[in-house]
């Protein structure tokens, strides 16, 4: 099974452009990244820039609408994640609670759809996407 | 440039609603072309937090709490990465997509160059290895 831990930081929304984490806070998350890489549970990880540096695309009417970041209506925003295969939910989220977060944090698990869970008629009509994904990569490189 | 392209959730997908033939059929032409021009580098729809759950961090305590998060003005429903030459274009593929309705997040990825001195050569050594290997799981992962 494949979870998403989704972190959350307070705060992040409304982060400057160009905000870093320190140099401690780095290596303290590197030592708990290698760890889920030990184990093998390690799919995939990445951190995210603030709001402030993103964008957001609505489309009312099924017509796209863009606005800049920051977003002040934000209460809760993206910082990073981590894509981990488990056996279980439990597993996944023991793998969170490990997490060096700090008091301002939280972290959301969620279960990525897998094409199986779709039912028969579904899976049918998204045929060829576990193709696209196979053909797509991850990271080429900065 | 990377970028992550968040897909929030609505009543809908909360609610666990699948998607129709014709939304499937247009979003999966949009991701070919997303393919093709070699912008896709991942994309995966999320379950809804009713099957989902939050850990919170204070000090060294650890506080699981499960979905559904109806308080939480912003759920995310599913995700993707996209390999860019600018936000311009990330928001022009984006207004491309066959949504109705919905709100979509674009967020710049932090690149290995961008953490500045914080990012030992050693920690940037070890982070290339993370990848690599990650990647590799990751392919064996989908089959």
């Amino acid at each position: 099974m494949r979870f998403m831990l989704l972190m959350i930081p307070r705060g992040y929304e409304s982060a400057a452009p160009g905000t870093l984490p320190d140099a401690e806070g780095l290596a303290t998350m590197m030592k708990y990244n290698q760890s889920l890489q030990r184990a093998g549970v390690l799919l995939a990880l990445d951190g995210l820039h603030p709001p402030s540096m993103g964008a957001r695309v609505s489309f009312p009417g099924g017509k796209p609408k863009v606005t800049d970041g920051p977003f002040a209506e934000a209460k809760e925003v993206v910082g990073g994640y981590w894509l981990i295969q488990v056996k279980s939910k439990e597993e996944a989220i023991e793998w969170a609670k490990r997490c060096p977060g700090s008091d301002n944090e939280v972290i959301e698990v969620r279960q990525v759809q897998e094409f199986a869970d779709f039912p028969p008629d579904v899976q049918e009509a998204a045929a060829g996407f576990s193709e696209l994904q196979a053909q797509s990569g991850q990271r080429k490189g900065s | 440039m990377r970028v992550m392209v968040l897909v929030k959730a609505d009543k809908e997908s909360e609610a666990g609603a699948l998607p129709d033939e014709k939304i499937l059929t247009e979003m999966g032409q949009f991701n070919e072309e997303l393919v093709k021009a070699g912008v896709m580098l991942a994309g995966e729809g999320l379950q809804p937090s009713s099957r989902g759950a939050r850990v919170r961090f204070d000090g060294k305590k650890r506080t699981v709490i499960d979905g559904p998060f109806t308080e939480a003005k912003e759920l995310i429903a599913g995700f993707w990465l996209w390999q860019v030459k600018s936000m311009e274009e990330a928001v022009e593929w984006l207004k491309r997509a066959p949504f109705d309705r919905t709100e979509v997040e674009i967020r710049q990825v932090f690149e290995t160059e961008d953490f500045g001195p914080a990012m030992t050569p050693e920690l940037r050594e070890q982070e290339e290895r993370l990848r690599v290997q990650s990647e590799q799981l990751s392919k064996a992962a989908k089959r």
